[in-house]
């Protein structure tokens, strides 16, 4: 009796426990609620659970929206140049690599992009640009500095900087550094260059200009070429068509050709400054990468880009003044404030 | 005696020991007796900031003026390509003049309560100021249509959009704001990316279009005038207003580099063939 009066002493010990307890906690939650400590939580909870409901799609994606540097050699100076204008207009990117080094992992490079699946890839240089096609499917790409862009394949995705000034525009500036010339030969093979040498005929009867050609199927066609066009020209414009441009030895010897001829070289690229080139224009790196920079944001942004691919809009000129002297051409002055760099 | 002559080795072997660090002390309190001037005066400088164009080429700038300068003395040309480090540096120097936009310069008397007097303004075709000008292709007819477009420019954005914004007043705030600056190197390539399409409006010299429709008639052709400035005057020379002889020789070399043709050249790739003094007006309009 006394053990069952005990259990039973204990049951309801027990039950009397468990209803006090609800009693109390019942009471701990009224009383937290009325001094605002669940309130406060709750109130957070709300806030947390409705906010995004009313922040903008377009605020909360772009924490999404990275860009990923995809660098064809960032020892070469004009790309690492690029890198670092980019890096100074957009949000720091979030994963840069460079392919400089002669050993290539791309199973490390395609497990990277899948890691960090950026919104843009950023390829600076045919190099980049071939491996982020190769190894980002559906990814949007934008290029910069690839030469001869034509000659890559792209897609609906692929956006980006043409490296080559537009003939129009070197024929401009021609025009304005030399008024007395009229006739500017070009040497050029028909299976690579016959719709840039159309365009480029069109574009010079709008200041004046006759362009001459010449098309030649093998580079050792050049000499014999050379030899008919430049009595019938007063300049040569050097343009980047592989059978032209073939190796050192065959450049060299048009440089020579065209110095025994006394027929200035305009032409595209630096390198040739120490061969003897007058007047040298390309586009000019900083105006590309603010052009890429803003290819990238509409990107993010969701915007309709209207032209995928465009062409550059600032120039960079380098004038050789020992061969505007040897030559004994006539420079308008007035043109040396649009000249980047003087060589003498 | 043998204590006497025990001290003088000591001495000896102490001096020994300490003989570079003596010679370097000895040298440092020279070094400070002379006054700075003695280093610094040796060379006086033309100091260089424009962010009315894009100007890039101070390589060649460098070369160029410092090769002229050198015939008259020890002077030298320093080109700046960042606003923030011009500023810094100029503030108190006396070693020099420096050569800048006249908006810069206003600007800068205000900023920092400098004692700098504008003493040459450039001159281009015989005139000391010029206008800004607004085109865009002749299917924009006015600045409404701007909104959210890009405009090319040879400035800085800060000065484009300043220049834009004094041009169209408050009430087009909105529109100026809403404008992308494309930042290109020459007015000639802002022109140019109008007319090939990647810009759609650009802000350039009135002369500048001028040199387009010489060159490039048809492309003057599709391009239509919105908007122009007041009369801007051109870069100046500015200098401290207490300038000692060797500022006064280097503002007349300035001042006479426009009448010789090796200085005429090189004053072009400033944007300007000469200078002059600047007049009373011109002062007041700077600011004094």
């Amino acid at each position: 009796m006394e053990k069952s009066g005990r259990i039973r002493k204990g049951v309801s010990g027990k039950m009397k426990n468990e209803s006090f307890n609800k009693i109390a906690s019942g009471l701990r939650t009224y009383i937290s609620f009325s001094r605002g400590k669940y309130s406060s939580i709750m109130l957070l909870f709300i806030v947390f659970t409705l906010l995004p409901l009313f922040i903008p799609s377009d605020l909360l994606a772009s924490e999404d929206k990275d860009v990923l540097v995809l660098n064809s050699d960032a020892s070469i100076y004009k790309y690492s140049l690029a890198q670092s204008e980019l890096k100074a207009k957009i949000a720091t990117p979030k994963g840069e690599i460079d392919l400089g080094s002669k050993w290539i992992d791309e199973r490390k490079i395609k497990k990277m992009i899948n890691e960090i699946d950026p919104c843009v890839i950023y390829c600076i240089g045919s190099k980049a640009y071939q491996m982020a096609y190769k190894l980002a499917e559906k990814k949007n790409i934008v290029f910069s500095l690839v030469i001869n862009w034509r000659r890559h394949p792209i897609d609906k995705d692929t956006y980006g900087i043409s490296n080559e000034l537009l003939q129009g525009a070197q024929l401009m500036m021609y025009r304005y550094f030399f008024p007395d010339v009229n006739k500017i030969g070009i040497l050029y093979n028909n299976k690579y260059s016959e719709e840039w040498f159309d365009i480029a005929v069109e574009s010079a009867k709008d200041v004046g200009i006759r362009i001459v050609g010449k098309s030649i199927s093998k580079p050792d066609k050049i000499e014999s070429a050379l030899k008919k066009l430049l009595p019938k020209v007063d300049a040569l414009w050097l343009i980047p068509d592989p059978t032209v441009i073939y190796d050192i030895e065959s450049v060299n010897k048009l440089f020579e050709q065209c110095q025994a001829a006394g027929k200035p070289i305009y032409t595209y690229d630096k390198a040739f400054v120490n061969l003897g080139a007058t007047l040298i224009m390309s586009a000019d790196i900083p105006t590309m990468i603010k052009q890429s920079a803003e290819i990238i944001s509409g990107i993010q942004g969701n915007m309709e880009i209207e032209e995928k691919v465009q062409h550059p809009a600032g120039s960079h000129i380098i004038l050789n003044m020992k061969k505007v002297e040897e030559y004994g051409l006539n420079l308008n002055i007035e043109a040396l404030d649009s000249v980047n760099e003087i060589v003498r | 005696m043998s204590i006497l002559k025990y001290n003088k080795s000591e001495v000896k072997k102490v001096y020994r020991k300490y003989q570079p660090l003596i010679a370097f002390c000895l040298l440092a309190c020279v070094l400070l007796i002379i006054p700075n001037k003695t280093f610094s005066g040796n060379t006086y400088t033309i100091y260089f900031y424009n962010p009315e164009t894009n100007i890039n080429n101070f390589a060649s700038l460098k070369t160029e003026f410092d090769q002229y300068l050198s015939n008259y003395g020890s002077f030298q040309f320093q080109p700046f390509s960042d606003r923030k480090s011009f500023e810094e540096f100029v503030v108190g120097r006396s070693d020099g003049v420096f050569l800048l936009s006249s908006w810069h310069f206003s600007q800068l008397k205000r900023k920092f309560q400098l004692d700098m007097q504008a003493r040459l303004v450039g001159v281009l075709k015989g005139k000391a100021t010029y206008k800004k000008i607004l085109t865009a292709k002749n299917n924009i007819i006015n600045i409404d249509s701007l909104k959210g477009k890009v405009v090319a420019s040879s400035g800085s954005e800060d000065y484009t959009k300043k220049i834009l914004m004094q041009m169209h007043g408050e009430e087009n705030k909105d529109i100026v704001g809403s404008m992308k600056i494309l930042t290109v190197p020459k007015d000639i390539d802002a022109l140019m990316a109008v007319g090939y399409g990647m810009a759609d409006s650009a802000l350039t010299t009135e002369r500048s279009l001028t040199k387009l429709a010489a060159i490039n008639p048809k492309q003057y052709g599709f391009l239509m005038s919105l908007s122009k400035s007041e009369e801007i005057l051109l870069p100046i020379i500015a200098a401290p207003a207490q300038s000692d002889e060797k500022i006064r020789l280097l503002i007349a070399i300035i001042e006479e580099m426009g009448t010789a043709l090796d200085g005429k050249r090189k004053l072009k790739m400033l944007g300007v063939d000469g200078w002059k003094k600047v007049e009373e007006l011109e002062r007041v309009s700077l600011g004094k």
